[in-house]
Order: structure tokens, then C-alpha cells, then sequence
């Protein structure tokens, strides 16, 4: 069907992530990812799961045009990430949160630089700035380490604190890479609920993991990889 | 106008945390161009100042025909009315063997005592002659100087042009070589900028990463370093001038202690206003130079 009322027929309105047929390689000859395809609605909470070297993390960043596929097709939030220009590339990044494994702070910058210089890049203006780092950084629960440095914090506080800086833009869109990854019970609970909390407010949230343990607890639809190849959805006992 | 300094200030934050994170770098980069500048500014100084005090000099063509003893009248009035001729002098004094002595007497001061013992004024008459330096150069004195020793009453000609000639050539090779030099201190000063902000991109490799996956754009990535490079191009030119500004008054009180006679402290001129603003110009065009030198590596991010 084509012509103006397309759009609403076909439900692409609704859909905030589409892959179709993606393959990846390397420098080796073999394949990372072979042949996937999926699609995320807008709203939803998705994993990305599977076993250690399965391709999740090249997919999770390919997802925000940090790698380029060999061959397929990504559309994020409208955007053909195969033929976006760098500019386009870099606003649709401002309108979505992305929280790392390895939680990528700058270490020399406070707390609240961290965290403000996503609403800096995305040109908040100043006096909006000092408040909205606050209450982002209270609803992630480290508000009273406003001026320590990364390396002064505990993983837990570090992960909050690039989950803040994912929130802080009001994304609707949030990537996460094993964001509990490296934290205890006790903190990777309190995590989850603050991700269960920015899904309940209508943010996409799609969150790489290999933890079982937290599919069963928390469960929600599951896109499964291994050896490169999406399996099957797969919805936790 | 809000919007512009919503832009404007987290860049304008960035640069002062890449100064100030990064102090030795910018403190070993600033030294250096302020080293190159200082020597473009003291050989500028220079050189405007030579080329002034010898175009003075030039524009004092003065030619002295000393004549023979015993020159009778009508050979004098020939001689006069052929140097009225002469379409390059604008005025002649002819001064008498008596006149001389007495010249010479205050020329030797204390030291003229022994004149009286003499027993003949040994001091020959002369014309002194006046050229006008709008039409008369460096080459004509000679010239002008060979016709007149040619003429009968005449026993010897004297200019000061020979070595002024000279002085002159001397300039012209060093503006020349001058240009070259210009151009290698700039060359090396925007070397110098550029690899201070390789160096701080290699430091800050990792911060840039995180500043292009959270949606900075490469403009937004790289200002601060334009912003870098200027600011070390100004500062150092600014110190430069300082330097430049000491050095000169310290040289100009030593010239003027040391060589009196010569009268050329008080002609030594620093930079007016345009020269300094040019100055300061240049180490911001410098600036931003070493910056589009390095501006390659900025988006290799």
C-alpha cells in the first residue's frame, strides 16, 4: 500500500526499533551476527540475551550507529541508520539513553558534569540545567554525591549515575549493556526498578544481559542470541 | 541571544577544563610560541626601526668638494654656477679655509689647543652641497661625486653615501632572509599548536568518545580545541609583546648611555597601535592554523 495514509495502516508509528536481515563480521571470516531481525514497539521493555560472545554487545551497538552492519536494514525512532548522515546520527543519540556496562563516565568531571553534559550537548539552556541534574540524580538515588568524582564512587553509584545521564534528556529510548553487570543482589534489584520505573512513564527501554536470574525475576519479552543467530523469542518459565 | 550563550558556554567550559586539565601541555606549548613570537616581534622591531633611521639618513645626502689652494675667483664662479646646474642640489654653502678651521676648532673642543701651534691653516675650502632626496638616491652621490671630481678646482670629493649604500643593501637582504625567517617561526609555532592538541586529544581520547555516543556533534567536539589554539596563540603573543616591549626599553636605555653621539635612541620607535593589533592577529590566525592542522585527528575522534 502507498500514499498518505500508509503510515497508519502499516503500524510503523508504533515501532520504535526495526532490524531486518543484519549480518556482521569482523576482520575473521566468521559472522557475528547472521540474518537478524526483530522489532521493539514503542513502549515495550525487551532483553537481549544469550551467552557470553554471542553478539549481543555488537548488536546492542549497532543499535546507536556506533558500528556499521555488513549488509541489512536498522531503523531507530524513524531514523535509516544505514544512511543517516553524522549529524542525524548524533541528534537521534541525544534523544535516547544509553547506559554502558563499563558505565562510561569521564573521570575528571564531578558528578553533576556528567551528568549535565548531556543536557549542555543537547543545548538545555543554563538556568534549566542545575535543576533537572538534581532531580534526575535524586530519582537515581545518588543526589547527595553531587560534586565527587567517578573514581570516588562505588560501581552501584557510578551505574546510577550513567543511568542519570541516560534519563536526564527525558529519552524515549534507553539502551542498556548489562547495566547490572558488575553490581550485587541487593543494588541490581534497586537498578531494575529504576528501569521498570522509566518503562512505566512510556520510555522503550531494550537491555542487554546474560543473567538469567534477572529474566526470572523480572520478565519481560526475551530476544535470544547465540553463535550470531536470533533464535527464538523466548518468554522465561 | 540566550540561545547563542546556551550554545556558546559549555564550549567555552570545555576549553577551560582541556587548559586547565592539561596545564604542563599548555604551559610547554604557550613557552615555545611565545619564544617564536618574541623573535618574529624583536626582528619586526628591528627591522622597522633600521629601515627608518637609514631612510632618515637617506633623505641627508650631503656632498663636500674640497678645492685647491689658491682657486682664483673666476674659476670659484664657474664652479658655483656649474652646481647650481645640477638639477639634484637643492642648496650649496661654500665655506672658507678660515670658516673650516673654525668648525674644526669646535668640532675638537678642549682638545683644539694644539691648532694654534700650526703654522699654516692646513684646511682646504669647500662647497657643501645639499641634495634633495626626492630626486637624488644613493646612486646618483656617486655619480654626481665622479662628475665633480672632474672639474678643474677641484681636489677631492667626499660623501657618506659609500657605507649608507651599503647599510642599505644589508637591509634589503635582511628583509628577504626577514620573510623567510617570518615564515619559519610561523610554520613552527602552528606545528607546535597543532601537535600541543594532538597531544591533549591522545589525553582526552576517551572523553571525546563519550562525548560523541552521548550526541555531540563534531563541532561541538572540536570548537574547544579552535578555542585552545587561540588561546594559546593570543596569550603567547601577548607575551611576546610584553617581552618584546621590556627588552626594547632596556636596549634603548643602554644605546642611549653607551653611544650619546649617534642620536638614535631617541629616534627608536616600538609598535603603534595597528602593529601591535596585527601582531596580536597573527598569533590568532596561528592559533587557528595549528588547529585545522590537527582538526583531522579531531574527527578520526
Amino acid at each position: 500500500m502507498t500514499g498518505p495514509l500508509y503510515g497508519l495502516f502499516s503500524q510503523s508509528w508504533r515501532r520504535m526499533i526495526s532490524v531486518s536481515n543484519l549480518n556482521k563480521s569482523y576482520s575473521h571470516p566468521d559472522m557475528v551476527l547472521k540474518d537478524v531481525s526483530f522489532k521493539v514497539k514503542k513502549g515495550e521493555f525487551v532483553y537481549l540475551s544469550g551467552p557470553s560472545g554471542a553478539g549481543k554487545t555488537t548488536l546492542f551497538r549497532l543499535l546507536f550507529a556506533d558500528l556499521k552492519p555488513d549488509s541489512g536494514q536498522i531503523e531507530v525512532d524513524g531514523l535509516d541508520l544505514m544512511r543517516a548522515q553524522p549529524s542525524r546520527i548524533a541528534r537521534l543519540r541525544r534523544r535516547m539513553g544509553i547506559v554502558f556496562q563499563d558505565y562510561k563516565l569521564i573521570p575528571n568531571y564531578t558528578v553533576f558534569d556528567n551528568v549535565a553534559l548531556a543536557l549542555e550537548i543537547a543545548g538545555t539552556p543554563r538556568r534549566l540545567i542545575q535543576k533537572t541534574v538534581w532531580q534526575v540524580l535524586k530519582v537515581v538515588g545518588v543526589e547527595r554525591q553531587l560534586d565527587r568524582l567517578p573514581p570516588q564512587l562505588s560501581g552501584g553509584e557510578q551505574q546510577r549515575v550513567a543511568i542519570a545521564r541516560a534519563l536526564v534528556n527525558d529519552p524515549q529510548l534507553i539502551l542498556a549493556d548489562e547495566p547490572t553487570g558488575n553490581l550485587d543482589y541487593e543494588i541490581a534489584n534497586e537498578i531494575m526498578n529504576i528501569f521498570n520505573y522509566i518503562n512505566s512513564q512510556g520510555a522503550t527501554v531494550v537491555m542487554v544481559t546474560h543473567n538469567r536470574a534477572l529474566l526470572q525475576r523480572f520478565k519481560r519479552k526475551v530476544f535470544y542470541l547465540d553463535q550470531g543467530i536470533l533464535q527464538a523469542y523466548v518468554w522465561p518459565d | 541571544m540566550s540561545r547563542t550563550k546556551d550554545y556558546l558556554y559549555p564550549l567555552f567550559k570545555l576549553t577551560g577544563n582541556n587548559i586547565r586539565r592539561h596545564p604542563v601541555i599548555n604551559l610547554i606549548s604557550i613557552s615555545i610560541i611565545t619564544i617564536a613570537m618574541l623573535l618574529l616581534a624583536l626582528y619586526f622591531l628591528g627591522y622597522s626601526n633600521a629601515a627608518r633611521i637609514v631612510s632618515v639618513w637617506r633623505s641627508d645626502l650631503q656632498i663636500a668638494v674640497y678645492l685647491v689652494d689658491g682657486i682664483d675667483a673666476e674659476r670659484m664662479s664657474a664652479l658655483k654656477n656649474y652646481c647650481r646646474e645640477l638639477d639634484e642640489v637643492i642648496r650649496f654653502d661654500y665655506v672658507s679655509k678660515e670658516q673650516a678651521l673654525e668648525n674644526f676648532k669646535v668640532t675638537l673642543g678642549e682638545d683644539s689647543s694644539f691648532l694654534s701651534g700650526l703654522p699654516e691653516n692646513p684646511l682646504p675650502a669647500s662647497l657643501e652641497l645639499f641634495l634633495d632626496s626626492e630626486v637624488a638616491d644613493v646612486d646618483d652621490v656617486e655619480r654626481l661625486a665622479r662628475q665633480l671630481q672632474r672639474q678643474v678646482g677641484v681636489d677631492e670629493v667626499a660623501y657618506g653615501s659609500r657605507w649608507l649604500r651599503q647599510l642599505f643593501s644589508l637591509l634589503k637582504a635582511v628583509k628577504y632572509f626577514g620573510f623567510l625567517f617570518a615564515a619559519f617561526l610561523s610554520a613552527v609555532t602552528v606545528f607546535i599548536v597543532a601537535s600541543t592538541i594532538r597531544l591533549s586529544l591522545y589525553a582526552r581520547s576517551e572523553t571525546i568518545r563519550v562525548l560523541h555516543l552521548v550526541g555531540a556533534t563534531r563541532s561541538f567536539i572540536a570548537l574547544p580545541y579552535l578555542f585552545e589554539g587561540v588561546f594559546q596563540g593570543v596569550v603567547a603573543s601577548s607575551l611576546a609583546l610584553g617581552f618584546a616591549f621590556a627588552g626594547f626599553k632596556h636596549f634603548k636605555i643602554w644605546l642611549q648611555t653607551q653611544a650619546p653621539q649617534w642620536s638614535i635612541a631617541p629616534q627608536l620607535k616600538f609598535f603603534t597601535t595597528l602593529p601591535l593589533l596585527l601582531f596580536l592577529l597573527l598569533g590568532t590566525i596561528l592559533g587557528i592554523a595549528g588547529f585545522l592542522l590537527s582538526s583531522r585527528w579531531i574527527q578520526r575522534g
